[in-house]
């Protein structure tokens, strides 16, 4: 970046982070706990759709869907999340007869207990 | 037809399966009238269900009546499906449950207990077949990896954990049935994993090929383990030894004692943790499976009850697994039960490592059946490790006064003491040179609200570089836990990330608190409480090290067979 000047705000965060890394890398000593090498998906965790549950692919929650309360009644109707949410073709029909709106009304979600 | 009373009945009758989780977790059932005794017996009898071509008959009176109406019968007395797997006591206990939630089957918790407990028993797994899936049944939060094949793993993870697979033994037959049972139940699996589409084979072809060749039904080890299998004989005093993330080791003794069967039995277990002194007593019971699987419950019903799973050894001299809490079975220490029989056990050192150069260091010695009035003189940790006195107790620990040698050589000291040894007792360092969190990658859940909370614990471990001075070598001593301060960093996914403001709170004790579910009208978007952040342990002087915690979104369904369920969802 020596020879390059950012010319506009975006250009700005991308070098003010760039400089921040550095520091932080230099913080720790060499051998200590660095940047976990590929995203590290934790047992059980469900990511290779897009945007996957616990992470998304690159195993962080920047790209998950959000809020997931938005997305709840699709997953539920459409069973697209098995372990993860209850669906509404077998297990459980009525999990969100008490809600009108998930975003709004989620505290009445059950959690449910096949 | 009324769906809806139909739907009723069947939440009531799912209710009443979700009553007998206790199945797997040792509530022993009372004996049921006409009921064949299905416990796994002491000696003699072999229990090994005489396997045909295959298949194994069932001849259990419960099983054959409540299952019979789906589940058809031949003349050798094999059932349909049943008759073709072997599994865990888990997975036969979440086979029940779905039979009970989906089928409408009716079937009583003491009937479910000894269903689950007869179908363990004659169709279980050897312990060589369960160890690679231990993580599992340990409800262990691990990164694991299916090196055997990794397109199948891929075809399987995309919604489960892949210790529900390699727990599990079927024919060829079974494992295309189960996963025409899995396109039945979610539709969706054909876009979600198993079709990828055009001609040639598709993932769940692949994957009935894999599983069918590497899980086949009868197996050497199965065969050999199940003429063999026997009730074990576990009464006695054992000696604890264990470590539990957040908090440390602990050292202790569990009593053991028959209970109403065979494989049956009664703990009293008592210990202390290393580090704050705090003692802790439980009293638990089991149910040892198919000859090891011990599982158990302490202190039932109490805020700090503990489901246990543990494996015995062939030799019933040791027993191993974790003991576990929590709403993501996330809290709980990971335990070492060694039998003591007549003569001392020396369970553990604490602290771990000594200095080079320390004068007068307290080292506790942790076991059963130690010395009284202990001689410094008999305590042997070799060379440069200077006893000078020592001071018994209860014989559960002795506690010494050490001095180590300036020059002493750096590494790990064996420790003999009245005929017993343990290995790498203590650790003769020179100073930390490093730190090491664990997990290094860690996951909390957002909760209190509506879904409770899942925690995350992490533990900062101390490395000296060893005598090469050279970082993450061969030669590298581990110290065990050292004191922290500890703190969160930004963990940069998105530019100006504000995660850190939200997902919740770092204890002092290295235990992360996640914040509220429910959208955050705080947040752009109103997005959850999630995000990533690092953690940071720094010790004195300076020395950090980090680990990645992702804080993320509840489950909203738990297959978990333990989880208890809401008051008020189980009236019929």
């Amino acid at each position: 970046m020596k020879h390059l000047k950012p010319i506009n705000q975006k250009a700005g965060r991308i070098e003010a982070q760039a400089v921040r890394e550095k520091m932080d890398a230099e913080m720790d000593v060499v051998g200590l706990e660095s940047r976990p090498e590929g995203p590290h998906i934790p047992l059980g965790c469900s990511l290779v759709f897009a945007p996957g549950w616990e992470v998304d692919s690159t195993g962080g929650t920047a790209g998950l869907c959000q809020p997931v309360e938005r997305d709840l009644f699709d997953c539920h109707l459409a069973c697209f999340w098995p372990a993860h949410v209850p669906d509404q073709l077998n297990h459980s029909p009525d999990w969100t007869s008490q809600c009108a709106s998930a975003q709004k009304d989620w505290r009445k979600l059950d959690l449910v207990f096949p | 037809m009324n769906h809806g009373a139909s739907r009723k009945s069947a939440l009531a009758a799912a209710g009443l399966a979700i009553g007998a989780v206790a199945i797997v977790a040792a509530r022993a059932a009372p004996a049921v009238p006409g009921m064949p005794a299905s416990p796994l017996p002491a000696s003699a009898a072999p229990v090994q269900a005489a396997a045909d071509d295959d298949g194994y008959p069932i001849d259990h009176e419960i099983i054959i009546r409540r299952c019979q109406r789906c589940h058809e019968r031949d003349d050798e007395g094999r059932m349909t499906r049943i008759s073709y797997e072997r599994k865990t006591p888990e997975g036969w206990q979440t086979s029940v449950r779905r039979m009970v939630a989906l089928n409408d089957v009716s079937l009583g918790p003491d009937e479910a207990r000894e269903v689950v407990r007869y179908l363990s028993n004659r169709q279980g797994l050897a312990p060589g077949e369960l160890e690679p899936g231990r993580f599992e049944v340990e409800r262990r939060l691990i990164e694991h990896v299916y090196e055997a094949d990794r397109d199948v793993e891929n075809t399987c993870i995309q919604c489960h954990s892949m210790g529900r697979v390699i727990t599990q033994r079927r024919t060829r037959e079974e494992w295309e049935l189960l996963m025409a049972t899995h396109r039945g139940l979610y539709p969706l699996v054909d876009f979600q994993g198993f079709q990828r589409g055009g001609d040639g084979p598709q993932p769940v072809d692949e994957a009935i090929d894999h599983l069918s060749e590497t899980f086949p039904l009868e197996t050497p080890e199965w065969s050999a383990w199940s003429a063999s299998m026997r009730a074990p004989r576990l009464a006695g005093t054992w000696a604890l030894a264990g470590f539990e993330p957040g908090k440390g080791r602990i050292f202790g003794t569990v009593e053991i004692s028959a209970g109403d069967a065979p494989d049956e039995f009664r703990s009293q277990a008592s210990y202390t943790y290393a580090e704050s002194g705090e003692r802790v007593s439980r009293g638990g019971q089991s149910i040892v499976y198919t000859g090891y699987q011990w599982r158990g419950r302490s202190n039932p019903g109490g805020a700090d009850e503990l489901r246990e799973v543990m494996t015995v050894d062939r030799g019933w001299q040791r027993m191993t697994g974790r003991w576990f809490s929590g709403a993501y079975d996330e809290f709980g220490p990971d335990v070492t039960l060694t039998r003591a029989g007549g003569g001392p056990v020396v369970s553990g050192v604490h602290p771990p490592a000594v200095r080079a150069g320390s004068s007068s260091a307290e080292v506790r010695v942790h076991g059963v059946g130690l010395p009284a009035n202990p001689d410094p003189a008999e305590f042997d940790f070799g060379p440069g490790v200077r006893v000078e006195s020592a001071a018994g107790g209860d014989g559960s620990r002795v506690t010494l006064r050490v001095s180590v040698d300036e020059g002493a050589a750096v590494g790990g000291r064996d420790l003999f003491v009245g005929g017993v040894s343990l290995a790498d007792a203590i650790q003769v360092h020179d100073g930390v040179d490093r730190l090491e969190v664990t997990p290094r990658a860690g996951m909390a859940r957002i909760g209190g609200g509506a879904f409770p909370k899942g925690y995350q614990a992490y533990d900062a471990i101390g490395w000296d570089d060893g005598p090469d001075g050279e970082p993450n070598t061969e030669d590298d001593l581990r110290l065990g836990r050292v004191p922290v301060t500890w703190s969160m960093e930004e963990y940069t996914a998105t530019f100006d990330d504000d995660d850190i403001r939200y997902v919740g709170a770092l204890g002092p004790d290295g235990i992360f608190t996640p914040a509220i579910d429910g959208p955050n009208a705080d947040r752009a978007g109103n997005r959850n409480n999630v995000g990533d952040v690092w953690v940071v342990a720094t010790h004195e002087g300076g020395l950090r090290a980090r680990a990645h915690l992702i804080v993320t979104v509840p489950l909203y369904l738990k297959f978990d067979p333990w989880q208890g369920v809401p008051a008020g969802r189980l009236v019929p």
